[in-house]
């Protein structure tokens, strides 16, 4: 008990002292986090109506990994992006590995399976019937993609929140790829777990009372594009 | 209408985040905004591949900046265990290694994995336990005190990570012939932190080198050290460089630099200084041949 | 008189299966045309396929005399036809926006969309409905709502596929007199798809009788109702014990 005032009383201390290290980790976490799930909408989404509206060959297969890929496991992916960019791997000539495009790649790769799958189930849903009544109203194909994707805005959006949510929990694929360097690649969750390991629980309880409310903040706001305006 | 407006708020915020990350590498720390006053050429980039004890003592947190500004190298620090930074020296993903497990060390070397082999410093090993010391060890024999609590059957967590310590800790178990295993001896598989911390709440002996000790003996108010100061228990520092014939991608240069920087002799008194403040007794000491 | 729509050797297959084999068949200009006959007829793939909303498996479709490339409608033929169906199957918005739609998406001025928009809520007597949720609407009002947006593109057909068989009995009384009136006054040409001899015997002026995908009858309502042929007699003189014919 007295190492959570403790904690949420360090917190303060970090955010109103304006701790310059704090403040750069935080700020290296929210773009991160916010350019992963970024790239994983403007890939899965497409992706994901795509799968959802269309019948292709392959089709199923490839769903069929992208769920599988929802489960898959941050270290796992950390493992695969690790030896990707190994100097001896195949991309090891970009000297990608300890960067924070790393971690954006790690973070897509367990993110992206999630905004696909999520969008292609919602779109899914979509009777064949709609689909005749508002081609039939005249519009384009763009423009019943266009009211496709704003009558799915709340399934879109909490894919895109799920996405996130796992984008800025993640630590193990973090921890992999970017070696949690200070100034460098060290971001809120590997740097918890860093303060844990160095027994400094007071440092570490802060840390995660400041990813919970920059995780909050995003999801808020996300919660509040996703329940606006609806009419009664 | 205000939907979309909003919409391209966040858009546009998005692009911004997306900009400003173009250039992380150098927009981050503070070191990088002092290199802006001074135009010098971009840094290179070296990666040093070290235990967990250096970094989670802070050592490194002193050292690497110096190194960095007097260099213009910008190093990248992979705190692991020892076991897995040699192995990344081995395959050339690595500059340059600092480890303490002089054993393992040699095989790299005389595998010509690595060169510039140098000793760099040294602190100690400690043997800690519950309070209530049931396998009633003390003194400075460690083998003596390992016999007896295999002999006991006390509570033993071991790193279990193929670390330097954890591989101190075999080394003795090998030296007195005992295969340890059973409900008693704890394999964590963690850091030296997180191993720490499962001693304390099982109540059990553990290996571990004093400056993680030290650090977190605030937190460990079950355990006190038991056993110290035997020859045994000396915890040698190596730096060495990853051999650049075998990879060609190692950053030789800079390497031979991190090198020369940790035995030059201006190093040795900021590593013996380090930590004095705050524990009032050093961490690591100057060790150089 | 020149039809509007016209078949040619029409036939539509799917899974191997015939769905529709239609040898002639046309739509002309002002009448109010019905199609009727049993489930699974194939009335619902004749309509879609008139409204070129599906492609023929073989045969030619003519509109005003040219034939239009299979598969290859241009988006302004397909923008003079509007559609309503058994379901609303409106969007999440006000009425307004759903009411709208067909003209924003041929991009008319906002202006003139407020104007026309006024208008048909008006006529369908939905106007205090405005800023409503459409989803939220009871099962007449939504089917209001779905015919003033089908109506507000001033269609050249209209094509209503059991847009009243939802409804239950005097909300659809009320709907259909307030249809008549409305579509008579805007001279709409309309093809109406139905399985009720009652709805059809009110509103169409020219009817055809559709048993296993093909047309076994066509002709003014009242003679065919009155006197159907052998093929279609079955089909139309089990509706009539219900419903005795009386206009």
């Amino acid at each position: 008990m007295e190492l959570l005032i403790d904690g949420i009383k360090k917190a303060f201390d970090m955010i109103l002292s304006g701790d310059r290290e704090v403040f750069a980790i935080t700020w290296l976490t929210l773009k991160v986090c916010l350019i992963s799930i970024l790239i994983s909408t403007l890939i899965g989404l497409p992706l994901g109506i795509l799968l959802g509206l269309t019948r292709f060959k392959g089709r199923r297969i490839l769903l069929l990994f992208i769920n599988i890929g929802m489960g898959l496991p941050p270290v796992v992916a950390g493992l695969w992006i690790t030896m990707l960019l190994w100097r001896s791997g195949p991309l090891g000539d970009l000297t990608l590995l300890y960067s924070p495009t790393a971690i954006v790649m790690a973070q897509i790769l367990v993110s992206l399976p999630i905004v696909t799958s999520l969008t292609c189930t919602a779109f899914q849903q979509i009777s064949e019937k709609m689909l005749l009544q508002i081609k039939a109203l005249g519009a384009t194909r763009m423009q019943t993609l266009i009211i496709l994707i704003k009558q799915l805005k709340i399934a879109i959006l909490a894919a895109i929140m799920a996405g996130f949510g796992r984008v800025i929990a993640e630590v193990g694929a973090a921890m992999m790829v970017g070696g949690n360097i200070l100034g460098d690649t060290r971001i809120l969750t590997t740097t918890i777990v860093m303060e844990v390991s160095k027994g400094n629980f007071d440092i570490a309880l802060a840390l995660s009372f400041i990813l919970l409310s920059v995780a909050l903040l995003i999801t808020a706001a996300l919660t509040f594009l996703q329940q606006r305006k609806r009419i009664s | 209408m205000l939907r979309k407006r909003y919409f391209a708020v966040l858009f546009a915020l998005m692009l911004l985040v997306l900009s400003a990350c173009g250039n992380t590498d150098t927009k981050d720390t503070a070191a990088a905004k002092e290199k802006k006053t001074a135009p010098k050429p971009a840094p290179t980039e070296m990666i040093l591949a070290t235990t967990t004890s250096t970094q989670d003592s802070g050592l490194l947190d002193v050292l690497v900046p110096m190194f960095e500004k007097e260099n213009n190298v910008k190093v990248k620090t992979i705190a692991v265990g020892t076991g897995q930074a040699l192995e990344m020296g081995t395959k050339g993903e690595a500059d340059v290694l600092l480890v303490h497990a002089p054993a393992a060390e040699k095989e790299v070397v005389d595998a010509g994995n690595a060169i510039n082999y140098k000793r760099v410093m040294y602190n100690d090993f400690i043997l800690v336990g519950p309070k209530e010391n049931p396998a009633g060890v003390s003194g400075d024999d460690i083998k003596a005190a390992f016999k007896k609590l295999a002999d006991s059957k006390a509570t033993f967590v071991s790193r279990g990570d193929d670390s330097g310590t954890h591989k101190k800790e075999l080394g003795i178990w090998t030296a007195e012939n005992i295969k340890p295993t059973g409900d008693w001896y704890v394999s964590t598989g963690q850091g030296m932190g997180q191993t720490l911390q499962v001693a304390a709440e099982k109540k059990g002996y553990v290996l571990t080198d004093r400056a993680t000790w030290l650090a977190q003996e605030k937190n460990l108010d079950t355990l006190q050290i038991v056993v110290e100061g035997g020859k045994d228990l000396m915890n040698i520092y190596h730096v060495m460089q990853v051999n650049p014939e075998k990879h060609d991608k190692v950053n030789s240069k800079d390497a031979e630099k991190f090198v020369n920087f940790m035995i030059d002799s201006k190093t040795q008194d900021v590593i013996e200084e380090f930590g004095k403040k705050e524990y009032g007794q050093s961490l690591f000491f100057k060790y150089t041949e | 008189m020149n039809p509007l729509v016209e078949l040619n050797n029409i036939t539509y297959k799917a899974q191997n299966k015939t769905i529709l084999d239609i040898p002639e068949f046309q739509i002309c200009a002002g009448e109010f045309l019905g199609i009727m006959g049993p489930n699974g007829a194939g009335k619902s793939t004749l309509l879609k396929v008139l409204a070129f909303l599906e492609n023929q498996s073989s045969g030619a479709i003519l509109y005003r005399g040219e034939v239009i490339p299979k598969g290859n409608v241009p988006l302004e033929l397909r923008r003079k036809f509007s559609i309503a169906l058994q379901q609303s199957l409106l969007l999440d918005g006000t009425v307004f926006h759903n009411i709208a739609i067909g003209l924003t998406l041929r991009k008319m001025p906002k202006t003139v969309i407020k104007e026309k928009v006024a208008h048909w809520l008006e006529l369908f007597g939905i106007s205090h409905l405005a800023k409503k949720n459409a989803l939220y609407l009871s099962g007449g009002e939504a089917q209001r709502v779905n015919l003033a947006r089908a109506m507000i593109i001033e269609p050249e057909i209209l094509f209503l596929d059991e847009p009243f068989s939802a409804l239950d009995f005097p909300t659809k009384i009320k709907l259909m007199e307030d249809f008549k009136g409305i579509i008579e006054t805007a001279r709409t040409t309309a093809v109406f798809v139905s399985h009720d001899l009652m709805e059809i015997n009110y509103l169409t002026n020219r009817l055809a009788i559709i048993v296993n995908g093909e047309v076994k009858q066509s002709g003014p309502t009242p003679r065919v109702l009155e006197h159907p042929n052998s093929s279609t007699a079955s089909f139309l003189n089990e509706w009539k014990k219900f419903y005795p014919l009386a206009r």
